[in-house]
């Protein structure tokens, strides 16, 4: 027999079967794993249980009467709920998948599991000109999904900002998207706070830890991720000045709307920024070219000409 | 997973699905499958020849899973178990509530309201009951992007007219005026981009939404290429032939984050723990303007009419200073 029929035994003996079942059970009683092999058996027993469970097919294991450990497929976990989408809604999913880069054809199998009822044509695919790169094809992303939906907490191995590793334990909260890469949100178990890693600098899979826990009804996710990169550090309370001349003066009125903005001499505009990392306050004003002065406080001015130097003539 | 394994999933992911289908639409024909599926015709009857031999145990004439052709009809029956489709996996969820959150931030989108909907209950479906906000549990977040360009841009996308446009391109200090021929939005590293044909250059060109000054819909017409492939410009990056290879070396701390946000194209650890990478540079300016930025975590600035480009922007922003 192929594996892919045994598979597929496998998947309707545990979604039909009232009852658990146990290894010994679907050793002697499942087409495709009937041996007397033992350890033949649990070898091949354990890779299908991967890949099933790879594919989104969700094993449990409970303990049976006897406290022996036991499989099912619950039936409420296996099948897709009905959403009721509506045509138009469907249709902008059709959107949304053919928008996504990198993981546009995973977008459309999911697509067709919550289509499989519309008619041939809401599936066709329009001429869309946009599209999103939303870095999902980050393999850990799955994992921590599915942790975050079953409120399991997580351990892994994180590289912080310093180049320093070690190993966190986390009950996540929330996946946010920004800037390019994807944040993990959640409460740090052993400094009991909420902290955002950078999923791009975990170094190990994701394990389980034990346990469930809740996400507290005021966890607001932009609270920890939406900071720009110079609000970020050590500095303490620091407020920068920035002035933008004439030429620039609409950079800030378009793209800073949240911060104050006064007029400055000369038709400019002056800025003021909450500063906790001067680097990446000087680091930012030299990308926006020489119509931008950081005007105080005076060490991130000193900062500026230091960053400079290895650009500058010696005097 | 091994190459086999994946096909493997590929196909048992396959089956099913079409086999809900199947059940559900008793009757219905090898051809409508096969359209419906997107897969050849002869795979089809391959799977369904395989499901054939599976079932439940005891694997008797009640227990397997029974496939009846008749002409070109099919009917399958014995597996209600197997009647409606496996709920979404966690890649699939995410590909999709990420893609539409992502356009669903498009201002002038004609099926924003029925996208929104949509989300929320794929949200829903994921069990993503944070409290009051579903939305929670997967959030992307693109750096605002004036939604007033967003929404010329859209027009003339969909208008297939020229955009007028004052852009500040990087390292420059006013704006520029010219006209582009839109040809789509791409969001990628955070921010919206546009994609489309620069009158000025005679190029080829991908701008910043959050660089451009002012827009203005022009009555020039536009011709977009009939496939826009948006996938092409993933990292903003389009591959023209003309651009300017930079090499730079970058410290130990800056090699840490800069391959998150930089698309390199290759990279080596040098002995001291600088890393060597190269990236391409449309012209001088982009590459000097971002070995600057680094200030004293880079060195080795090649080729030397980037690091002279990169001294002159350097003296014209410390005068500021002095």
């Amino acid at each position: 027999m192929r594996r892919i029929e045994r598979l597929i035994n496998l998947i309707a003996a545990l979604l039909d079967s009232r009852r658990p079942m146990t290894a010994a059970e679907i050793r002697t009683r499942i087409a495709g794993y009937q041996t007397d092999n033992v350890e033949a058996f649990r070898r091949s027993f354990e890779r299908d249980k991967a890949e099933l469970r790879e594919m989104g097919i969700p094993i449990e294991v409970v303990k049976d009467e006897d406290d022996v450990d036991a499989y099912i497929i619950p039936p409420k976990k296996y099948y897709m709920p009905d959403l009721d989408l509506q045509p138009d809604e469907l249709a902008a999913l059709r959107l949304a998948a053919d928008a996504v880069l990198g993981v546009g054809d995973e977008a459309t199998a999911g697509l067709r599991k919550l289509s499989l009822d519309a008619a041939d044509d809401a599936m066709s695919a329009p001429h869309v000109v946009w599209g999103a790169d939303v870095a999902a094809e980050q393999p850990l992303l799955g994992p921590l999904l599915s942790a975050l939906l079953e409120k399991r907490p997580v351990a892994f191995d994180y590289e912080s900002g310093d180049g320093k590793r070690s190993s966190r334990h986390l009950e996540p909260y929330s996946l946010v998207h920004r800037r390019g890469n994807w944040y993990l949100v959640g409460r740090d178990v052993d400094r009991d706070a909420v902290r955002s890693f950078k999923v791009s600098r975990i170094r190990s899979s994701i394990t389980p830890d034990a346990g469930r826990y809740e996400v507290p009804q005021d966890f607001d996710p932009d609270a920890h991720t939406g900071v720009e990169p110079w609000e970020l550090g050590e500095a303490n309370d620091l407020k920068a000045k920035v002035r933008f001349d004439e030429k620039l003066a609409w950079w800030p009125q378009q793209n800073m709307p949240r911060l104050p903005l006064t007029d400055g001499p000369e038709g400019s505009v002056e800025v003021e920024m909450p500063v906790a990392n001067l680097e990446a306050l000087v680091s930012w004003a030299v990308g926006l070219g020489d119509s931008v002065e950081i005007v105080d406080p005076p060490e991130a001015r000193r900062h500026m000409l230091d960053h400079l130097g290895p650009f500058l003539a010696a005097p | 997973m091994s190459e086999n394994a994946g096909r493997l999933g590929r196909r048992l992911s396959r089956i099913l699905l079409l086999l809900p289908y199947a059940i559900q639409h008793p009757g219905t024909t090898a051809g409508e499958l096969s359209r419906k599926f997107q897969i050849p015709k002869n795979e089809l009857i391959n799977d369904l020849n395989l499901v054939f031999l599976c079932g439940l145990p005891g694997y008797g004439p009640g227990d397997l899973i029974d496939v009846e052709f008749q002409e070109d009809r099919i009917y399958i029956r014995m597996a209600d178990y197997f009647s409606a489709p496996l709920r979404l996996t966690p890649g699939e969820a995410l590909a999709l509530y990420a893609g539409g959150q992502a356009i669903a931030e498009l201002p002038a989108m004609e099926e924003a309201d029925s996208l929104r909907r949509a989300l929320v209950k794929l949200g829903k479906a994921l069990g993503a009951d944070l409290g009051r906000d579903e939305a929670a549990a997967i959030k992307v977040r693109l750096d605002n992007s004036p939604e007033r360009h967003l929404q010329v841009l859209q027009r003339g996308l969909s208008e297939h007219k020229q955009v007028e446009i004052e852009y500040l391109s990087s390292s420059r200090t006013e704006a520029t005026t010219r006209n582009i021929e839109p040809w789509g939005l791409v969001a990628t590293l955070g921010r919206w981009y546009v994609v489309g044909l620069d009158h000025l250059s005679g190029e080829e060109r991908m701008f910043r939404v959050d660089r451009i000054k002012t827009s203005r819909l022009t009555d020039a017409p536009a011709e977009p290429p009939a496939e826009f492939d948006a996938e092409r410009y993933k990292g903003a990056f389009i591959g023209r032939e003309d651009q300017t290879v930079v090499t730079i070396e970058i410290s130990p701390q800056a090699a840490r984050w800069f391959e998150d946000y930089y698309p390199v194209r290759a990279a080596r650890d040098l002995p001291d723990g600088w890393r060597e990478v190269e990236l391409l540079s449309s012209g001088d300016r982009w590459g000097a303007t971002l070995a600057l930025r680094l200030g004293d975590q880079v060195r080795n600035v090649q080729p030397a009419s980037v690091l002279e480009a990169a001294r002159g922007f350097a003296e014209a922003i410390a005068r500021r200073y002095n």
